[in-house]
């Protein structure tokens, strides 16, 4: 079942200096279900869309972040509700209580002048009425101690702790009221790989535990490798490629899937690592018809018109390439 | 306690040191100006008739030691620490025999209380206004405002002074044109005296703080929009934590740093006075006293100005690195 349904979503940003305007089409078209009860891991290159991506679907649209078209539909058991066009007050409502975020660069997220403690107060203050401030002590070192940060944190401003703590105090920040969605944005870059492994099972381990849904986004494959259920793979701004974690790392099917696959090192394979050919695209301007079609090793004419449709080629598998939705229907 | 001996302190011992530095530097540089004050004041005497030149020496010896300009350069430098140490500045040269710290004792306290107080208001409001402009930035009413205060700004401040004085004291006679308080009031605790005196120094105030806005609103405009884009601004709001927490607890107290650095700098400047605004509003204050000190040589009064100057700042500078920690917790003792 569904958790989050986004349709035909298109999102661009729109500024203008002096009278000029400025398009970035950051994000085309794009559909996407979130299943409930899984990690949907979402990877792309630097500035194909990930981040604006989780922004929309979280409804944290500020200019110049502009929706353009589509849905971002929750289905969060009473019913369907498209954030895009809820009033704010309400999607204010939804917030850490049943949707909530990690966001990227974790490091500076927490307020430098105010004791973790306060920072835990002030968000969990905002979404739910404590009647005494000891019930708000107990839930916050009980939560802690379950997650195994030590509780002397609590006490302590963000600068006096390390960056792996940092990150793992905004994750419990982030899912203390049990949120039903996490939407984590490269939660665990910035992060030497020891600590990327402690935050990332402890972000797995909150998954199972309160039995909701995580979308993780980065473009580390090996994270995605790790806990993913499902990854979608984004160039320029869409969808290319969705699949289970294992069919990805296997068998997938698009071009530049093929590449980010193959470029990832393997222990003891020590030849030369291929990269995708070419440049990413402008998104202020990018290629018509098919959006890779410009770096990809088989384009054929049809390729540079027709932009191609994300179709499921079995078992859940999508993939978004003229050539392969040919062969296979 | 370790943050006796590790922070206050080395800090207390900086101050001593700084003031010290300082008065030296103040006792020498008239020193070494050529305008001699004994000379000048021989020259007044004699200047209205010839008078036997024994009693010109005589008068010079008796000047010189009042003056405390006997000896060579360091007894007499021992000699004005010891004086100073006492209390003792020393009669001022041209107000002679008024001691100097009678003159700074009556027009000082004129100085800093117009000073302090238009100071402190001015920063909170402009703290206030550049906080509000800048989150609120697109709406109506902080363009409204932007506008006035960029209006304000480039206006040269006596001509501001001027245009107040004329407007409210000369067309629309609300508030009095000269001086600090209604001639003939005794200093008294009274309504009669206090409204007086709040009165007389309203139009000064006002002028004050209306061209210290136009500054303290940049600047704090600049720190504001460095803040609201940062990560745990955008964070708060993602939350969705309330307008009025984001607003105070984490942008506003964030942009306080810097400007409680500038506040405590511009408290110290309180000492040297402010000369237009005290001759514009006819005010009694320490800045046309210095004025007419520099221009006569009066080195005594000077030095009394100067001093009080250089512990002003001096503990300004000390305060803020006493109550750094308090403001911001990345700033630990060593």
């Amino acid at each position: 079942m569904a958790v989050v349904k986004v349709e035909k979503l298109k999102a661009y940003y729109v500024t203008g200096i002096y009278g000029v305007k400025r398009t970035i089409k950051a994000i085309e078209d794009l559909s996407l279900e979130i299943n409930k009860n899984e990690i949907l891991g979402i990877a792309g290159e630097s500035g194909c869309g990930k981040t604006t991506l989780t922004k929309v679907l979280f409804g944290m649209i500020k200019p110049p972040l502009t929706v353009l078209g589509g849905k971002v539909v929750y289905n969060l058991g009473d019913g369907n509700a498209d954030i895009l066009s809820m009033p704010s007050d309400q999607l204010t409502k939804l917030r850490w209580k049943e949707v909530s975020y990690i966001p990227q660069g974790s490091m500076s997220v927490l307020n430098p002048v105010r004791r973790i403690k306060k920072t835990f107060q002030d968000f969990i203050g905002t979404h739910r009425r404590m009647e005494k401030k000891e019930d708000f002590e107990i839930l916050v070192r009980n939560y802690l101690r379950d997650l195994g940060l030590p509780l002397g944190v609590l006490a302590s401003y963000p600068h006096q702790l390390s960056g792996g703590m940092r990150q793992r105090v905004t994750v419990a920040l982030a899912t203390i009221l049990k949120p039903r969605i996490i939407f984590a944005d490269e939660p665990s870059t910035a992060l030497d790989v020891v600590v990327q492994r402690g935050v990332i099972q402890l972000l797995k381990r909150i998954q199972k535990e309160q039995k909701s849904t995580l979308v993780l986004v980065t473009h580390d494959m090996a994270v995605h490798a790790n806990i993913a259920d499902r990854i979608a793979i984004m160039y320029a701004g869409k969808i290319i490629e969705e699949a289970k974690t294992s069919v990805i790392f296997k068998g997938s099917l698009h071009p530049y899937t093929k590449y980010l696959i193959d470029s990832l090192p393997r222990i003891g394979d020590k030849g030369y690592r291929v990269s995708v050919p070419g440049t990413p695209p402008q998104l202020s301007s990018p290629p018509k018809g098919c959006r890779f079609h410009p770096r990809c090793p088989n384009t054929r004419e049809m390729c540079k018109e027709k932009v191609p449709l994300l179709v499921d080629v079995g078992d859940g598998h999508k993939v978004a390439c003229s050539c392969i939705s040919d062969e296979k229907i | 306690m370790s943050l006796l001996r590790r922070y206050i302190v080395p800090r207390i011992i900086q101050w001593l040191i700084v003031i010290f530095v300082g008065v030296t530097v103040a006792f020498l540089v008239p020193r070494f100006t050529p305008t001699d004050p004994v000379q000048t004041t021989l020259m007044r005497v004699t200047a209205y008739g010839a008078i036997n030149p024994e009693a010109v020496a005589k008068l010079e010896e008796i000047l010189k030691d009042l003056y405390g300009l006997r000896g060579s350069l360091f007894q007499q430098y021992v000699r004005f620490w010891k004086h100073l140490l006492r209390g003792d500045l020393g009669p001022s040269l041209t107000m002679f025999p008024t001691p100097v710290i009678e003159v700074i004792r009556n027009s000082l306290p004129w100085t800093a209380g117009l000073l302090i107080i238009s100071t402190i208001i001015g920063w909170t409001i402009g703290i206030i206004i550049g906080t509000f402009t800048t989150y609120f930035s697109g709406r109506k009413w902080t363009q409204i405002l932007d506008t006035i205060l960029m209006c304000i700004y480039p206006i040269p401040y006596y001509i501001m002074a001027l245009v107040l004085v004329i407007l409210f004291a000369y067309v629309l006679p609300v508030f009095p044109l000269v001086g600090g308080v209604g001639i003939g009031l005794k200093l008294s605790f009274s309504w009669t005296f206090v409204g007086s005196v709040l009165k007389h120094g309203f139009l000064p105030a006002l002028s004050l703080i209306i061209i210290g806005l136009g500054y303290r609103v940049l600047s704090q405009k600049a720190l504001v929009s460095t803040v609201v884009a940062s990560d745990y601004v955008t964070y708060a709001e993602a939350a969705a934590l309330p307008r009025r927490k984001i607003l105070f607890q984490y942008v506003m107290r964030n942009t306080l740093l810097p400007q409680i650095t500038d506040l405590a700098l511009s408290l110290g400047l309180v000492f040297s006075g402010a000369l237009i605004t005290e001759y514009v509003f006819s005010y009694p204050g320490i800045g046309q006293v210095l004025y007419t000190a520099i221009l006569q040589g009066d080195f005594n009064l000077m030095m009394g100005i100067t001093l009080f100057s250089i512990v002003g700042i001096a503990t300004a500078a000390l305060i803020i690195d006493l109550l750094y920690p308090l403001f911001d917790p990345r700033v630990r003792y060593r």
